[in-house]
């Protein structure tokens, strides 16, 4: 008679279950277990902990979810790796040394853990983070194997995430974990004058991190959401532990989110792409904003100035301006200027360009364009012609605008994009029309 | 007039063991919001009386006396029985229509739907020849 409860509210205990809960789970227990197995055999550590969660669906579907569902899956994966331990002969010689440590591995009681294995757990995250983002591993599969290690991301949503397949996102991890096995890659956070290269290499991955989320290209939306907020967690992380915490850590950390904090305001409800002075400025999260901030403050530490630094400091010119109209575009454009000495970037100069529009107009901009070096490099980046039509459209130059509309539209393949300048380019032509 | 409806018991067997292996964390997670919604809905109904996981570990016993005890089920993990879900419902269509619900359906697990007998068919069948050995005597 009655229909089946498909989409019956939420019961109580499904609510209880945090968003993110078993992501989040995942990341910790790979690193424990890592360390308990050795970086070689990352891959068990995976296995034990997807063993975990599947034993957590099954027992939880039929029984309901217990009270605290952390300690429940870390019970269950202390459970498997003592089985492991005492079954797998490789473990013999270090048997009674690794069930001692599991045994203490406190998942009694729950929320609050002892404050000992809370740090223990920072600690093994941060020595996967070192032991997945070594230099020697090629740049993608580091992030990679980042996300599927630390940040409990699948395959496919990686491939998702990198526009790019299921085969090639296996392929790239399973050369990271022969790498991490030839190489030897010990499971530690380096120290003395060796941290400081592997720390740059950590974040050099965060970064391309949440890059790829937060760049507007295509990709799934919420995926893409969560790898800005994994790649903050992580650089958060990064910045709490003491071997970390440096000010380009905090620089990059600030630079995440302050950009993250305008996500979702940077396209309307149809997922059209928003120009920054169309944003609702009211939107922006406020409560990164201040964290980023914080970060910036302790940024500003010493006297190391990286390119995080400069970056974050124009994302928060942008950031602390009530309107697009009261901008510090003259502090943004002295920023540029520095940021291009320490990398001397076409797509830098470019956006360099813009804020020198701000500051002495257009036809300063369409300079500063002209004067870009190596500008040859940029010729079939779409947001070049974006740039100069806009500059031209401040003009009056409608055809010139146009022109560079069309360009653009020719050479992105990201719709929403396209659609954007569509749109613009429709404003030019709707200008140019009367006049005939 | 009031029709009475005649409840029965069925038994849906889930089988398939690894249907979670190209799964992240998070897609887990979501199938058992989506499983318990599901099955909270039909236990809250009074449909399903009850249900059971079963781990990947086993024994099979076999051999006159039961000589013969050996690791494991000789079956493959995607028809290994994962678990059983009880229904109490009037025919065996609303069975189904139950387990065409389930949410790990998606990922390759399959349900067979059982009728549960109220006595063993194998004397129900003996009860039957004697019925007709007395019946042919007479």
């Amino acid at each position: 008679m009655s229909a089946p409860a498909e989409n019956s509210e939420p019961t109580t205990e499904v609510s209880q279950l945090v968003e993110h809960l078993f992501r989040h789970e995942a990341g910790k227990l790979v690193s424990v277990l890592t360390g308990i197995f050795g970086t070689e055999r990352m891959q068990l550590a995976e296995d034990v902990v997807q063993e975990s969660l599947i034993r957590a669906l099954q027992s939880w579907s039929y029984y309901g979810i217990p009270k605290n569902p952390a300690a429940w899956i870390t019970q269950t994966a202390k459970h498997l790796t003592l089985d492991l331990i005492r079954r797998e002969k490789t473990f013999r010689s270090k048997q009674s040394e690794i069930i001692a440590f599991v045994e203490g591995w406190s998942a009694d009681s729950g929320a609050d853990e002892s404050p000992m294995f809370e740090n223990e757990i920072k600690d093994s995250r941060l020595r996967l983070m070192f032991a997945c983002c070594h230099p020697s591993i090629p740049q993608e599969s580091q992030t990679a194997l980042a996300l599927k290690t630390l940040c409990g991301f699948g395959v496919g949503e990686i491939a998702k995430a990198f526009l790019t397949t299921e085969a090639a996102i296996a392929k790239r991890l399973t050369r990271a974990r022969e790498r991490i096995r030839e190489l030897q890659i010990p499971f530690e956070i380096p120290s003395g004058e060796e941290l400081s290269v592997r720390l740059d290499s950590v974040l050099q991955t965060l970064y391309l991190l949440f890059n790829e989320g937060y760049k507007a290209s295509s990709g799934e939306r919420l995926i893409k959401k969560d790898l800005c907020d994994e790649a903050i967690r992580l650089a958060t992380l990064v910045g709490e532990h003491p071997m970390g915490d440096k000010p380009r850590t905090h620089a990059l950390a600030a630079l995440m989110l302050f950009n993250a904090a305008r996500l979702s305001t940077r396209t309307d409800s149809a997922g059209n792409v928003l120009r920054l002075r169309e944003q609702d400025r009211s939107c922006w999260d406020k409560g990164m904003i201040a964290r980023g901030m914080l970060h910036l403050q302790k940024s500003a530490a010493g006297h190391d100035l990286s390119e995080y630094h400069l970056q974050a400091a124009i994302a928060a010119c942008h950031c602390s301006a009530p309107d697009h109209e009261s901008t510090d575009w003259a502090q943004i454009v002295r920023l540029y200027n520095r940021l291009i000495q320490i990398n001397p970037s076409p797509v830098v100069a470019l956006n360099r360009a813009v804020a020198v529009a701000q500051v002495h107009g257009p036809g300063a901009g369409i300079a500063a364009v002209e004067a870009i070096q190596a500008r040859d490099t940029l010729d079939s980046y779409y947001l070049l012609y974006a740039v100069l039509a806009e500059f031209e459209s401040q003009l009056d130059h409608c055809q010139a605008a146009a022109e560079h509309l069309r360009t653009a539209i020719n050479l992105t393949e990201i719709k929403s994009e396209k659609n954007l300048l569509s749109r613009r380019l429709a404003e030019c032509e709707r200008k140019i029309a009367p006049k005939k | 007039m009031t029709t009475q409806a005649i409840t029965s018991e069925y038994l849906l067997l889930l089988r398939g063991m690894d249907w979670d292996r190209e799964l992240s964390p998070e897609e887990i997670q979501k199938v058992m919001v989506r499983w318990n919604a599901w099955y909270d809905g039909f236990v809250r109904e009074g449909k399903v009386a009850g249900g059971q996981p079963l781990w990947r570990e086993a024994k099979t016993v076999s051999g006159k006396k039961g000589r013969t005890v050996a690791d494991g089920p000789f079956a493959e993990a995607k028809e290994l029985i994962a678990g059983y879900i009880m229904c109490r419902v009037s025919n065996i269509d609303e069975a189904v229509k139950i387990a065409q619900g389930c949410p790990a359906l998606d990922y390759g697990v399959t349900i067979e739907v059982r009728p549960i007998a109220e006595r063993c068919p194998v004397w129900e069948r003996n009860d039957q020849q004697l019925a007709n050995v007395s019946a042919s005597v007479a």
